[in-house]
């Protein structure tokens, strides 16, 4: 590759690029090539106000190839998957499924993820849930016991769907890592 | 049998170079029928021309088969060689051994070579019986029909027109004028598009060649290039127009007066049942609009209609009904121009939820002196002063699931409008134009974009997501400007869309009945998009202005002088030599069973009512082979493409 990164002396990426671009084809969505940059996905990037996603900067920098830098970013990582970016792109692409390739390569080579996300997998790991059920409160902020409430039992997956469930989830995380 | 000759053409290299062309004359040499077969490496030139002319005069031929390019490319010349030599042009068959073989088998030489040499093999099987075929001759009509009465429309007729020949010019709305006509000025120059249009409105009313028909719309379509019948139905207007003298006593007094929603101001004013669209208007003749009127929906209106004691002459007939008129033409021009995409298709953008948010055409008539609100911009909603216009460009264009081009008009008519708000309007408003990428690439345009960009306006390189609607009509909405990186929020009293441009409406049904193509886009398709943009697949039919295409004025002008121009080529002969490749009927054969005549698509078959048997009709007939295949009596043949040909074509490759 003949271009480089003058502030980071880095080159394309021609096969990450590819990678991404493979995903892309197996989830039969066009590829970030075909992005013109209206920003529109960013106007209305619910993760951008706080947390600075730019999912037209991802698509630019997924394009040229630039992969490195994003698969080591956090900001990744903050996408709400609201998905509106994918409804509105006038031109049919996806940047939420970009994001989930760049997640994915950034588990894969073994890049230590941030806390709170690796919270949430154990936890769905170990319960099924993201994260346990909050008490119950009363309207003087103290808790209550649920059951005195009327309210229902929380639901909860079964001993059995929970094993399902762990199961399911390692097979999927054993082939990622294949 | 025919004796035939192969003449094999390198193409320079584009042939020779994939296909080996001694290799292909020997196989022809050797093939039953063929007494001579030559190479050379440009047929097409005056010295290949003059190889076939020698081989026909020494070998005695009857029949030629030319081995080289797609007989779109030189059929013509080729028949035009043979002519000379005094043979019959239509002995002449061509192999395709260009686009069909070297151009797409490039590294592969051996099969190229083969298929070359197969080619050419059932080319000759068909040469061998190829009969000597004469052209028939039409009259042609002098006269031609222009469809749309907008600016193309008005261009293309006013050419004709000024050449001599009679022109109908056939419009669907009360006056002519199209989009043009509602438009306050035209960009670069900011030219008053009512100024510079209505001159013309009046040379088409005045002009003794032109027959305007507005108001009606086209029916039915039969005949072919030279001689086409056209339907047109006059739709009543319950206003005697020979009578009407356009005073317009009539609408102040209809009962529905500032009642009915204006459609040429967009639905932004109101007018009365009985109209005429706008004061320029050609014909100034009344028409009363039967959706509205009281008295054509209840059929009574107060003790009597007030219309007819308005008029004094009596024009007004709530009794007059629509009426047929049949023309002959010899040629027909298609300006049927463009609708906006409505842009409700993007609910984000709120279209409809708040009289705010306008499209660029509804715009138009609010900053025209002459429109509803006589050039003065205010809130819509409530009619509160204005701080702040922002544009939204490319709402649907260039968008994979709208419209997947660019409207070509969009970013000019913005940086016009932004131009025009701050002439009416002072630095006291604010103004925002969200663009994706400015398109000025017509003559003058970049200037004006500089021009534009030299003044005090926000220009933004980004699209909003979405628009909120404030229950208080306010307006806002957040902006990723991709230059600066930032996310702008924006509160704004008015927000004007910029939608894509879609053919207008009944395209489909009219392109039917001139049995013309439309691309997947639904304009209409052109001939070629380089070599003949005006031409469509139906000989004698072309296309002017945004129904082929979106573009801006200067560009439908332009095309639309080019099909007048295209189609006085055919008026200026007084015949035309119909293509002799086309169904005739074995009469021994024919049963009369009329199954010919259902299939046809171009009307060309009858039973003669005498002998019952079928006929063609030899003008009409565009030799698609429709009857051939349907005849269950194999009484139907094409002529110089007969049963036999074919099944010894097809032999020969099996």
């Amino acid at each position: 590759m003949s271009i480089t990164d003058l502030t980071s002396m880095a080159k394309p990426e021609e096969e990450a690029k590819e990678d991404i671009n493979e995903v892309l084809n197996g989830l039969k969505e066009d590829v970030p090539s075909f992005c013109y940059q209206c920003g529109k996905c960013t106007s209305g990037c619910e993760a951008f106000i706080l947390l600075e996603l730019e999912p037209s900067k991802v698509m630019a920098l997924a394009k040229s190839g630039f992969i490195e830098e994003l698969k080591d970013s956090d900001v990744i990582w903050t996408c709400l998957t609201c998905l509106k970016c994918k409804e509105r792109c006038p031109q049919d692409l996806a940047p939420v499924d970009v994001l989930f390739a760049l997640k994915n390569l950034s588990v894969s080579s073994g890049k230590q993820i941030d806390s709170g996300i690796s919270n949430m997998l154990q936890s769905v790991l170990s319960s099924g849930m993201i994260q346990k059920p909050k008490e119950v409160r009363d309207h003087k902020n103290e808790g209550v016991n649920r059951e005195d409430t009327g309210l229902p039992e929380c639901p909860k997956p079964s001993q059995e769907e929970l094993a399902k469930l762990q199961q399911t989830l390692m097979k999927v995380a054993q082939e990622k890592l294949r | 049998m025919n004796r035939v000759g192969v003449f094999v053409c390198h193409c320079g290299s584009n042939i020779a170079d994939v296909v080996d062309v001694e290799e292909v004359v020997a196989y022809a040499q050797g093939l039953d029928g063929v007494v001579v077969a030559k190479d050379y490496k440009y047929m097409c030139s005056d010295p290949g021309g003059k190889l076939i002319k020698d081989c026909i005069k020494e070998h005695g031929l009857d029949s030629v088969v030319v081995a080289s390019c797609s007989p779109r490319m030189h059929e013509p010349t080729f028949r035009s060689v043979i002519d000379d030599e005094g043979m019959n042009p239509y002995c002449l068959e061509m192999a395709n051994i260009r686009e069909h073989c070297s151009w797409v088998h490039k590294g592969d030489e051996e099969k190229a070579t083969k298929k070359a040499q197969e080619l050419v093999n059932v080319a000759v099987e068909k040469a061998l019986f190829l009969e000597s075929l004469e052209q028939s001759e039409i009259d042609v009509v002098q006269e031609a029909l222009v469809i749309g009465g907008g600016i193309a429309g008005i261009q293309a007729a006013l050419d004709i027109a000024d050449q001599g020949k009679k022109v109908y010019l056939v419009e669907r709305e009360p006056s002519i004028g199209g989009k043009m006509a509602q438009l306050d000025k035209t960009f670069p120059t900011l030219d008053c598009s009512s100024c510079i249009l209505t001159p013309k409105m009046m040379d088409v009313a005045r002009h003794p060649n032109i027959e305007l028909l507005t108001y009606s719309e086209v029916e039915e379509v039969d005949g072919a290039v030279g001689d086409f019948t056209v339907k047109v139905r006059k739709k009543s207007t319950y206003v005697d127009w020979n009578e009407c003298t356009g005073c317009g006593l009539c609408a102040e007094a209809c009962r529905m007066k500032d009642k009915v929603p204006d459609g040429f101001d967009m639905k932004l004013g109101d007018r009365s049942s009985i109209y005429t669209p706008f004061p320029q208007a050609v014909p100034l003749k009344y028409t009363i609009d039967p959706e509205s009127c009281i008295y054509l929906k209840t059929g009574k209106c107060g003790e009597e209609p007030p219309c007819l004691e308005a008029c004094e002459i009596g024009a007004i007939d709530h009794e007059q009904e629509d009426e047929i008129v049949e023309i002959n033409v010899g040629s027909i021009i298609v300006a049927t121009g463009y609708d906006l995409l409505d842009p409700d298709e993007l609910y984000e953008y709120g279209y409809g939820r708040s009289e705010d948010i306008i499209t660029n055409l509804e715009f138009e008539r609010i900053v025209d002196s002459s429109g509803p609100t006589e050039g003065k911009i205010t809130k819509l909603s409530d009619g509160e002063d204005i701080e702040s216009i922002s544009f939204i460009l490319c709402v649907g264009s260039r968008d994979e699931e709208k419209q997947t081009y660019c409207c070509r008009i969009g970013c000019m008519g913005a940086l016009k409008h932004a131009y025009l708000i701050k002439e009416h309007m002072g630095d006291e408003v604010d103004i925002n134009l969200c663009y994706t990428d400015i398109r000025s690439f017509g003559k003058g345009y970049e200037e004006f974009y500089r021009r534009i960009r030299g003044t005090d306006i926000t220009i933004l390189r980004g699209r909003p997501s979405e628009i909120k609607v404030d229950p208080d009509h306010k307006l806002s909405f957040n902006i990723f400007d991709t230059l600066t990186d930032k996310l702008l929020e924006i509160e704004s009293d008015m927000i004007i869309l910029v939608p894509a441009l879609v053919p207008s409406e009944g395209a489909e049904e009219l392109a039917r009945k001139l049995r013309i193509s439309q691309g997947t886009d639904g304009f209409f398709l052109e001939e070629h998009p380089k070599l003949k943009p005006m031409d469509t697949v139906k000989s004698g039919v072309f296309i002017a202005g945004c129904c082929q295409g979106p573009k801006d004025i200067p560009d439908t002008v332009a095309q639309a002088s080019g099909a007048a121009s295209r189609a006085m080529g055919i008026l200026n002969k007084s015949r035309l030599e119909n293509d002799p490749m086309i169904a005739w009927v074995d009469t021994d054969l024919c049963v009369g069973c009329g199954v010919c005549v259902d299939v046809c698509p171009y009307s060309a078959r009858e039973l003669n009512e005498v002998t019952g048997i079928a006929e063609v009709d030899e003008i009409l007939c565009a030799g698609c082979g429709a009857c051939i295949a349907a005849c269950p009596s194999n009484a139907c043949i094409h002529k110089n493409l007969t049963k036999k040909q074919i099944i010894r074509m097809i032999d020969e490759v099996a």
